[in-house]
C-alpha cells in the first residue's frame, strides 16, 4: 500500500476495488463516468444540477446506507462499490417499483423506443414488476400542439423542470402536489397549451420517458422536393423566430417545416382544400383572393317555366346587393387582412403569416393565394407554427402586422363601429390586446367582473350559460362577431361564460376605452344597447324554454334546439313529393329538403335545415359564409367555398354540397371567363326570396307546416310525456 | 288530402253551386220547348262552366310543374280541384241534359264519368291511406329510394352476419352511385384528427351515433354459427333480395318472430344482439314491401284519372269548338 | 338496440337527386298521359281522314233524317266569313215547306224550336208539348185569338173539354142534327126486322168509316143505287175556316161516314106508299116524291083503266061523315090525283116524319123540280102541282167534331164502339151529343209509356198544309263509295 502524495485538489479513492484520483467536489457519478464505470440513473443530465431524486445511481460508500451517486461527492479514502449484490438490488427493486407506475410501453418507448426506464428495467429483469399497478390515472394533457403529455408516465424525475428553469430560463413548469398525486405542472398547473410555454421544447428534449413527447402531425409531412428545401437544425436556429428554441425539438421536428420558392403565379394555395401547413412570407409578395364569384344563387322563381336547369344563375354582387349587406363588409379569411366585399383580393408581403387556422384547426383554406412575385415562404406543420407563435419576437411582429393591416378593417366592420372618428381608431390600434386562448379555455365565466370587450379574430368561441342541471348554448361567435357588451353596459357582471371552442384568437378592448368609445360616440352606444337589448331577450326565452320543455324525444331529437322546423303532417300527406319538387324548382333543381326523416308524433320532421339556436354547422366555416341573419336563419352566404365542413358538422343532415357551374378565371387565357364546377354548400333559405318557404306552399295537402316547435308542440308537450 | 273541417268551405260552396245550378236547370228543363239541350243559352253556359271547371281541375297539373309561382297556394287548388272537379260532373250532365248525344260526346261523357269517379276514389284512398301507412310503415322512407335503401338494408344484414360467422363469401355491392344526401357528399378529405365537434344539440341529436358505431365482433366458431349461417343464406337473404315473392317465412310477422326467437335457442347469448339486428332488418324490409304496396294504392289511381282526364281535355276543346261552330 | 336511426342516417340512404329519377309509376303515368290523348286525337283525326263527321253529331238524327246522317253540311251549311255553321232554317227548307200555322204568322218561330234534331232516333215531328206550350200556355199574350182557350199546358192540364160538349149559355150542348133517331131504341132488340123475327143491331149495321164498305145488312139496292137529288151535308165545324189542313190525306178509316138511308135505314123503314105498288117512294126530296108518285099512279091507271071504279071500303067508314057514293067512277086524271094525295098524305104525315123534319111549304108549288136526268125518262112538265109540298129540313149530320183536331177511328177499332160512345145505349134524344169526353181519351192518353200518346201532337197538328208550296228538291243521294 504504497501512500502517494496527492496533489491538492485532488482526492484518490477507490472505485470497484480500483484506485482513482479525481477532483475534488467530484461527485461519486461523475468520478465513475470519468473512469469508464457508468452509473445508471434517470434523474440526472449532465447539464442540469443533479438532485438525486430517482435514487437509481446509488452505490456502496461503505456507509450504513447507500448513497445517491449523483449527489455525492467524493471523499478522501472512500471505498465506492457501484455493482455489488447490495446495489444491484436496491437498483432492481427501484425499478420495479417505478415500473409498476409505468404505463408500458410508453409513449416514448412506442415511438422511438428509447424510453430510459423502461430500458434500465429490462436490463435489470425488471419489467415485469412484483407491486401492484397505480389504480388511478394521473392523466393526459393534449393541450399543447408540440408536446404530449402523460401524467401517468412521469417519474417525477424533474428533468423537465430543470430544463425549463435553468437551460432555459422560462420558468413555466414546476412541481404540483403531494405524494400519489405529486407531478409536474405548467404554471399554475394549466393545461400545457394554455400555459405561458413557448414550446422551445427542452422539456421534451429532457424528459427520460414517454411523459413529455414530441407530437408529430399524424399522417402529415411536407413534401421535400424541387422548390421545398428541408432544413437542418442549424439552419432553423440561425432564423431569429427560432431563437430559444431546443436544437434537439427542432430537429425532431425537420419534416414539419420547409422553406418553399415560388415563381411568379404560382398557387401557393387553393381555397377550400383542406391542408395542415401554414405559410410564412419570407420574400416577395402574393396576391390573395377568393376566386368563387361572389355572386347571389338568383333563382328567378318560376319564371323559368317548366324546364328545371341544373345550372344556377349567377348574379354579380353589383347588381344586386342583399339586404343587410353593409358596405363596409369584409369577409374573413385566414390571414392577417381581410377582404373587401366588393372587391375580394389583397396583397401579402414579407412577414405575413396565413393558413393559421388551417394549420391550427384544420379548417380548410378560405382563400386562394397565388404569388405574385417570386415568393420564398415557410411552410410549416402546426408544432412548428406554434412554436413560432409562442416566440415572443414573433408575436409581437404578427401583432404590429395584425395592428396596422387588419385591425381597422375588423374594427369597421362591426356595423355599429362604422362611426368611429379616425383618431380614435387609431387610438384603439394601439391600445388593444390580442389574446389567445386553447380549445376549451375559459374566455370569461359567468359571474366574472365585465372588464374588456372582445372581438373575434380567429376561431370559434361559445357563449353559454349555466343553469341548474345543465348548461344551454346561446351562441357560437365567429371571425368579426363580438361580446362582453352586455356585461359592460349593463351590470358590470358577465352574464354568460364565454369559451373558446378551437384556437382563438380575440381583439380585447378594455373597459376603460370601451366607456370611453360609448360615451363619444353615441351611436354606437345605442346600437350596441339595441343589439344587447335583442340578445337578452332572446337569452331570456332561451331559459324560460330549458324549464318548460319536458326531456324527452322531443330533446332527443334535437326538436328543442330548432327554431323553425318543416313538418310534414302523415295523417294528410299523400306521399307526393310536390315539396320536394317545390324546393328544387326554387333551388336551380336542387332539392334542399329530403321527405325522410325521424317522426315525431304524427309528424315526419323533413331533412331540412332546423335554424338551430345551436347552429353547429357555423362553427369551423373558414370563410364565415354560414352565418346568422339578425332574424335568426342560418344562411349560406354566397362565397362559400364548398370545403363541406358545415354539411359534415350538422348533426341532421341538412347541408348538402351541389356542383354548380359558375364561370372562373381560365388561368390559361387572362381575362377570359371559362365555365368550371363549383361545390357550393346549400341549405334551407326558408325561401326568403318567395315570401313564404315553397315546400309548404306547394303542399297540395295541407301537410307541410314550417313551425316553431315550441309553440307548434307546445300543448302536445305539456299535456304529457310525448311519445 | 284528409276531408275534415277545413274542407266545410268548399263542401258548403260546392253544395250552393249544386244547389243553385240544379234548380237553374230543372227551370230551364221545364220552360225550354226542346227540353235541355247543350246549345241554349243556359246549356253553353253549363257547358262553359262545367269545361271551365275541368280546365281548372286539369290545371292543378300544370300549376304542380311551377311550384315556385306565387299563384296561390296549392293547397287551395288542390281544394278547388277537388270540389269544382267534382261539381264539374253534374254540371256537364245538366249541360247534356242528361243525354250522352253523338258519338264524341258519348266517349266525353264516359271519360268524365271515369275520370270524376277515380277521382272521387282516389281522394277517398287518400284520405284514408296516409293514416294507415303512418300507423303500419313507422319506418317508412321515400318510396323512389325504397330500392337503394333495401339494397343498403341487404349490405347492413351481410355486414351484420358476417361479423358473427365470418365472411359468407357474398359479393359486396359496390355502391355509391348519385349523390347522397344529408351532407353524405362533405366526407371528403378531412383529416382525422380534425377538431370533433360537441355540443348539446350533437349529444341530443345522436350524432355521434350518426357515423355507425362498428358492431363489437364476436366471431363464433363455424359449428356454433351454423343456425345462423344457415338461416342467413336460405332465408334471409333471399326475403332481403326478393321480398315481394310470396311464400316467404319472414314476409309475415309473426312466423318471423317464430323464427327468430327458435334461432335464439339456437344460439349463443353473444350472438343476441346480433339476431335483434337481423330481426329489426327484417322488419324494416317486410314495412317497405307494405309502403310500396301502399303507395300503389296511393298514387296508381293516377294512371286512370291523369291520362283520362287529359284525353278529357282535349277531346273536350274539340267537342266545344265544334259544337259552337255547328 | 345497435340500430340507431337519426336523421342523418336516414337522410344520407337517400339519393340527391332521386326525385328526378322516373319510377315506373311516374313512367307508366307519363306515358299514359300522352298515349291517351294522342289516341283521341289519332281517333278525331282518322275520322276527319276519312270525311266522317258523324263523331261530332250531338247524336243520331231522327228517323226519317237518318240519311243524312253523314252529310252534316247539309244542314250546317257554312257561309263565307262566318265562323259559325249552325244548322239554320234554310237547312230545313231545302227539302221541307213549312206552311204557317193557323192564322197566325209564327214565322218568327224557327223550325228547330218545334223540332229538335240529334236526339236519337225519334220521331221528329212529334214535337213536345212545351213546343206548343210556347204561346198556347198563354195565347193572350202571343198575339192568338181569345175564342180559344187560352191557357192549354197539355192534354193534362188545362186542356178544356171538348167544344162539342161544352155547354154554350148555360144549355148542355146538342147536337144538331135534324134526324129524329132514338139511339137507345135502335141498340134495343127490335121485334120485326128485315133479316128476321127478332134482330139485335149492332153500331157497324148502320156506322161504318168512310173507307169501309157500306153497311149492306140492313141497305136495300135500289136505294143504294138510286141517285138522289138532295145533298149530303156536313155538320158545323167541319169546314172551319182556319182548321189546318192535315199534311196526309185521310185515309178514310179515321171517320165514319154519314149514315146513308140507303145503307142502315132502308130495309126496315120501308117507304111505301101505296099498297097497288110492291116498291115504295124514292128517298128523295118531296118534289121528286110528288112526282115519283103522280107518274107511278100515272102508269098504273093506264095499265088498269078499270081501277077508276072506286069502291068505297065500308069497313072505314066509321066517322059519321056523310059517305061519298060507294062507287065513283073517275077520271083517270082524278083517279091520279086522288091517288097520289092518299099516298103524299101517308108519307108526309107518317112515313117521311117518323124520322124527318117537315115543315108546312111556304113555298108555292110552281116550284120547278128537275128529276135527276138519268131517271127522269117520261118527265112531265109538272107546272102546277094542287098539293102543298112541305120542307124538309137537312139532315145537320155532324161528321166531324172536332174540328181542330183529328181522330182516327181506324186506330182505335181495338174497341168496342159503346166502350167510348156508352151514352148511344141510353140516348133516346137525337141532340144527344154522342161524343166521348176528354175524360174518355184521358183514361188511354196519359203521359208515360204505359199509356197512349198524350203530347199535343197527337191529335193536333200545326202546320197548315193548305198553304202547302211546291218545294224543288236539291237533295240527291250521295254516290255509293267503295264498301263503306
Amino acid at each position: 500500500m504504497a501512500a502517494t502524495l496527492t496533489p491538492p485538489g485532488m482526492i484518490d479513492i477507490t472505485l470497484d476495488g480500483r484506485s482513482v484520483r479525481v477532483p475534488a467536489d467530484t461527485t461519486v457519478f461523475d468520478a465513475a463516468r470519468m473512469n469508464g464505470i457508468t452509473i445508471p440513473t434517470l434523474c440526472h443530465l449532465q447539464n442540469q444540477t443533479p438532485v438525486g431524486v430517482c435514487r437509481l445511481c446509488v452505490v456502496d460508500t461503505g456507509a450504513r446506507v447507500l448513497a445517491a451517486s449523483c449527489v455525492r461527492p467524493v471523499e478522501p479514502g472512500m471505498k465506492v462499490v457501484t455493482n455489488s449484490e447490495k446495489v444491484l438490488g436496491a437498483r432492481k427493486t427501484l425499478l420495479e417499483l417505478m415500473m409498476s407506475d409505468h404505463p408500458s410501453p410508453c409513449a416514448r418507448q412506442q415511438n422511438s423506443g428509447d424510453c430510459e426506464l423502461e430500458t434500465l428495467a429490462k436490463a435489470a429483469g425488471a419489467s415485469q414488476p412484483r407491486f401492484a399497478k397505480r389504480t388511478v390515472a394521473r392523466g393526459k394533457d393534449d393541450s399543447s400542439l408540440a408536446i404530449a403529455v402523460d401524467h401517468d408516465a412521469c417519474i417525477l424525475c424533474d428533468r423537465c423542470i430543470r430544463g425549463c428553469d435553468e437551460v432555459k430560463s422560462n420558468f413555466v413548469l414546476g412541481r404540483m402536489g403531494k405524494s400519489y398525486s405529486a407531478g409536474i405542472a405548467f404554471d399554475l398547473n394549466s393545461p400545457m397549451g394554455d400555459s405561458t410555454c413557448v414550446s422551445c421544447g427542452e422539456c421534451m428534449v429532457s424528459c427520460p420517458t414517454g411523459a413529455l413527447t414530441n407530437k408529430s402531425v399524424v399522417g402529415t409531412a411536407i413534401v421535400v422536393g424541387p422548390g421545398a428545401q428541408g432544413f437542418e437544425a442549424e439552419d432553423l436556429l440561425q432564423i431569429p423566430v427560432f431563437k430559444g428554441v431546443s436544437g434537439t425539438f427542432l430537429e425532431l421536428n425537420r419534416g414539419a417545416i420547409v422553406k418553399r420558392r415560388f415563381r411568379k403565379g404560382d398557387v401557393i394555395c387553393r381555397e377550400g382544400e383542406f391542408g395542415s401547413t401554414a405559410f410564412y412570407i419570407l420574400e416577395g409578395k402574393a396576391k390573395v383572393s377568393i376566386s368563387t364569384p361572389i355572386a347571389h344563387v338568383k333563382t328567378q322563381g318560376g319564371a323559368k317555366g317548366l324546364f328545371k336547369r341544373l345550372s344556377s344563375t349567377l348574379v354579380a354582387r353589383e347588381e344586386d346587393k342583399r339586404e343587410e349587406e353593409v358596405r363596409d363588409r369584409t369577409i374573413p379569411i385566414d390571414a392577417s387582412v381581410d377582404l373587401a366585399y366588393g372587391n375580394p383580393v389583397a396583397e401579402l408581403g414579407p412577414g405575413d403569416l396565413f393558413g393559421e387556422m388551417t394549420c391550427m384547426n384544420f379548417y380548410p383554406r378560405s382563400a386562394a393565394v397565388i404569388a405574385e412575385s417570386d415568393v420564398v415562404a415557410f411552410e410549416m406543420l402546426r408544432n412548428v407554427l406554434d412554436i413560432m407563435l409562442k416566440n415572443k419576437t414573433f408575436r409581437g411582429q404578427l401583432d404590429q402586422t395584425y395592428r396596422r393591416r387588419a385591425l381597422e378593417n375588423h374594427l369597421r366592420g362591426v356595423p355599429m363601429f362604422a362611426d368611429l372618428s379616425p383618431d380614435f381608431i387609431e387610438h384603439l390600434k394601439e391600445s388593444v390586446e390580442l389574446q389567445r386562448f386553447a380549445p376549451g379555455q375559459t374566455i370569461a365565466l359567468q359571474g366574472d367582473p365585465a372588464d374588456s370587450f372582445y372581438l373575434v379574430r380567429i376561431g370559434f368561441v361559445k357563449i353559454s350559460e349555466n343553469y341548474p342541471g345543465g348548461e344551454m348554448v346561446l351562441a357560437y361567435l365567429s371571425r368579426g362577431d363580438y361580446f362582453g357588451e352586455i356585461g359592460l353596459l349593463g351590470g358590470g357582471v358577465r352574464t354568460a361564460a364565454c369559451t373558446a371552442l378551437d384556437h382563438v384568437e380575440l381583439v380585447r378592448i378594455s373597459g376603460e376605452d370601451f366607456r370611453d368609445m360609448v360615451a363619444r360616440f353615441p351611436s354606437v352606444r345605442t346600437g350596441l344597447e339595441a343589439v344587447a337589448a335583442e340578445r337578452r331577450a332572446a337569452n331570456q326565452q332561451r331559459m324560460q324554454m330549458v324549464h318548460n320543455v319536458p326531456i324527452d324525444q322531443f330533446l332527443w331529437q334535437g326538436l328543442m334546439e330548432a327554431q323553425s322546423l318543416l313538418i310534414l303532417d302523415l295523417q294528410n300527406c299523400t306521399r307526393c313529393d310536390a315539396c320536394v319538387n317545390a324546393c328544387a324548382d326554387a333551388h336551380d333543381g336542387i332539392t334542399r329538403l329530403i321527405r325522410d326523416g325521424l317522426r315525431f308524433d304524427q309528424y315526419l320532421v323533413a331533412t331540412s335545415c332546423r335554424q338551430c339556436r345551436d347552429p353547429l354547422c357555423m362553427v369551423g366555416c373558414p370563410v364565415g359564409s354560414i352565418r346568422r341573419r339578425n332574424s335568426l336563419e342560418v344562411i349560406i352566404e354566397d362565397w362559400c367555398i364548398g370545403c363541406g365542413l358545415c354539411a359534415q358538422n350538422c348533426p341532421y343532415g341538412n347541408i348538402n354540397l351541389h356542383p354548380f357551374e359558375v364561370m372562373v378565371d381560365d388561368p390559361e387565357r387572362a381575362g377570359r371567363k371559362k365555365p368550371a364546377i363549383k361545390q357550393k354548400a346549400t341549405s334551407c333559405d326558408l325561401c326568403t326570396h318567395l315570401k313564404e318557404p315553397s315546400c309548404v306552399y306547394a303542399c297540395p295537402h295541407d301537410a307541410a307546416h314550417r313551425v316553431d316547435p315550441r309553440t307548434f308542440f307546445a300543448e302536445m308537450l305539456g299535456q304529457g310525456p310525448a311519445k | 288530402m284528409r276531408m275534415d273541417k277545413t274542407q266545410r268551405g268548399w263542401a258548403l260552396l260546392t253544395l250552393a253551386i249544386l244547389a243553385i245550378s240544379a234548380v237553374v236547370y230543372v227551370l230551364y228543363a221545364f220552360e225550354s220547348p226542346q227540353g235541355p239541350r247543350g246549345g241554349s243559352t243556359i246549356g253553353l253556359i253549363f257547358g262553359v262552366a262545367g269545361f271551365s271547371f275541368m280546365i281548372f281541375a286539369a290545371l292543378l297539373g300544370a300549376r304542380k310543374r311551377v311550384p315556385t309561382w306565387r299563384v296561390g297556394r296549392a293547397q287551395a287548388w288542390m281544394r278547388g280541384h277537388l270540389w269544382l272537379g267534382f261539381l264539374a260532373l253534374p254540371i256537364i250532365l245538366f249541360h247534356g241534359g242528361f243525354h250522352f248525344g253523338g258519338t264524341l260526346t258519348r266517349v266525353l261523357m264516359w271519360l268524365l264519368l271515369i275520370t270524376v269517379f277515380s277521382g272521387v276514389f282516389g281522394a277517398a284512398l287518400q284520405h284514408y291511406i296516409p293514416r294507415v301507412m303512418t300507423s303500419d310503415v313507422p319506418l317508412e322512407t321515400i318510396y323512389d329510394e325504397i330500392g337503394s335503401v333495401r339494397a343498403l338494408l341487404r349490405g347492413e344484414a351481410d355486414r351484420v352476419v358476417e361479423s358473427v360467422c365470418g365472411s359468407l363469401g357474398l359479393n359486396k355491392t359496390s355502391g355509391e352511385d348519385g349523390q347522397r344526401a344529408g351532407g353524405f357528399t362533405a366526407l371528403r378529405t378531412i383529416a382525422a384528427s380534425a377538431v370533433l365537434l360537441r355540443s348539446t344539440a350533437a349529444v341530443s341529436a345522436g350524432a355521434s351515433a350518426a357515423v355507425a358505431a362498428a358492431p363489437e365482433i364476436i366471431l363464433l366458431s363455424e359449428g356454433e354459427s351454423a343456425p345462423l349461417r344457415r338461416f342467413y343464406l336460405n332465408d334471409m337473404r333471399p326475403f332481403l333480395e326478393r321480398p315481394k315473392q310470396r311464400g316467404q317465412r319472414l314476409g309475415d310477422t309473426d312466423k318471423a318472430r317464430a323464427v327468430f326467437s327458435g334461432l335464439r335457442t339456437l344460439l349463443p347469448a353473444g350472438a343476441h344482439v346480433t339476431l335483434t339486428d337481423l330481426e329489426d332488418i327484417c322488419d324494416e324490409a317486410r314495412q317497405l314491401t307494405r309502403q310500396e304496396r301502399l303507395h300503389h294504392w296511393l298514387h296508381g289511381w293516377l294512371l286512370l284519372h291523369v291520362p283520362l282526364s287529359l284525353a278529357l281535355i282535349l277531346l273536350g276543346a274539340i267537342h266545344a269548338v265544334v259544337a259552337l261552330r255547328y | 338496440m345497435a340500430r340507431t336511426r337519426t336523421t342523418k342516417k336516414l337522410a344520407q340512404r337517400i339519393d340527391l337527386n332521386y326525385f328526378k329519377r322516373p319510377t315506373p309509376l311516374k313512367r307508366a303515368k307519363f306515358w299514359l298521359s300522352l298515349l291517351l290523348p294522342l289516341l283521341g286525337l289519332l281517333w278525331i283525326a282518322e275520322r276527319t281522314f276519312f270525311k266522317d263527321s258523324r263523331v261530332y253529331s250531338s247524336g243520331r238524327l231522327s228517323e226519317p233524317h237518318a240519311i243524312l246522317e253523314k252529310q252534316c253540311d247539309l244542314c250546317h251549311a257554312r257561309t263565307a266569313g262566318e265562323f259559325s255553321a249552325g244548322a239554320s232554317i234554310f237547312g230545313c227548307l231545302n227539302c221541307h215547306d213549312g206552311p204557317v200555322h193557323h192564322s197566325v204568322d209564327l214565322s218568327e218561330n224557327d223550325c228547330v224550336s218545334c223540332h229538335s234534331e240529334h236526339r236519337g232516333r225519334i220521331n221528329i215531328s212529334a214535337t213536345s208539348n212545351a213546343s206548343c206550350a210556347q204561346c198556347h200556355s198563354d195565347l193572350r199574350a202571343h198575339r192568338g185569338r181569345s175564342d180559344y182557350a187560352n191557357q192549354i199546358q197539355s192534354f193534362e192540364s188545362r186542356h178544356p173539354e171538348f167544344a162539342a160538349l161544352r155547354p154554350v149559355g148555360g144549355v148542355a150542348a146538342r147536337d144538331p142534327g135534324t134526324i129524329k133517331l132514338n139511339h137507345a131504341m135502335h141498340m134495343k132488340p127490335l121485334r120485326t126486322g128485315a133479316t128476321g123475327s127478332e134482330v139485335q143491331l149492332s153500331c157497324g149495321n148502320c156506322h161504318a168509316p168512310n173507307a169501309a164498305p157500306r153497311p149492306v145488312t140492313y141497305s136495300d139496292a135500289r136505294y143504294v143505287s138510286a141517285s138522289v137529288s138532295y145533298l149530303d151535308n156536313s155538320g158545323p165545324g167541319s169546314s172551319s175556316p182556319d182548321t189546318p189542313v192535315e199534311r196526309h190525306p185521310p185515309s178514310g178509316w179515321e171517320l165514319m161516314a154519314p149514315v146513308k138511308f140507303a145503307n142502315a135505314c132502308a130495309a126496315c123503314h120501308l117507304l111505301t106508299f101505296d099498297k097497288r105498288f110492291d116498291y115504295g117512294a124514292p128517298h128523295d126530296k118531296p118534289e121528286v116524291v110528288h112526282a115519283f108518285l103522280t107518274r107511278a099512279f100515272r102508269e098504273y091507271i093506264a095499265a088498269h083503266p078499270s081501277e077508276v071504279r072506286v069502291q068505297r071500303e065500308p069497313r072505314r067508314d066509321l066517322t059519321g061523315k056523310p059517305l061519298p057514293p060507294a062507287v065513283r067512277v073517275l077520271t083517270s086524271a082524278q083517279w091520279v090525283t086522288e091517288r097520289t094525295a092518299e099516298a103524299e098524305d101517308l108519307l108526309w104525315r107518317k112515313t117521311c116524319k117518323q124520322c124527318h123534319t117537315l115543315t108546312p111549304s111556304r113555298r108555292t108549288s110552281h116550284r120547278k123540280i128537275e128529276l135527276p136526268v138519268n131517271q127522269g125518262s117520261n118527265t112531265d112538265k109538272l107546272s102546277s102541282i094542287p098539293a102543298e109540298l112541305p120542307d124538309v129540313a137537312p139532315a145537320n149530320t155532324t161528321l166531324r167534331w172536332m174540328p181542330h183536331a183529328k181522330f182516327d177511328h181506324g186506330a182505335h177499332d181495338g174497341f168496342t164502339c159503346v166502350s167510348c160512345h156508352a151514352k148511344a145505349l141510353i140516348s133516346a134524344e137525337s141532340s144527344d151529343v154522342l161524343l166521348p169526353g176528354i175524360e174518355t181519351c184521358k183514361t188511354c192518353h196519359a203521359p208515360g209509356p204505359e199509356h197512349a200518346e198524350s203530347r199535343c201532337f197527337e191529335c193536333h197538328t200545326y202546320h197548315d198544309w193548305s198553304k202547302r208550296k211546291e218545294v224543288t228538291p236539291k237533295f240527291t243521294m250521295p254516290l255509293p263509295t267503295g264498301n263503306r
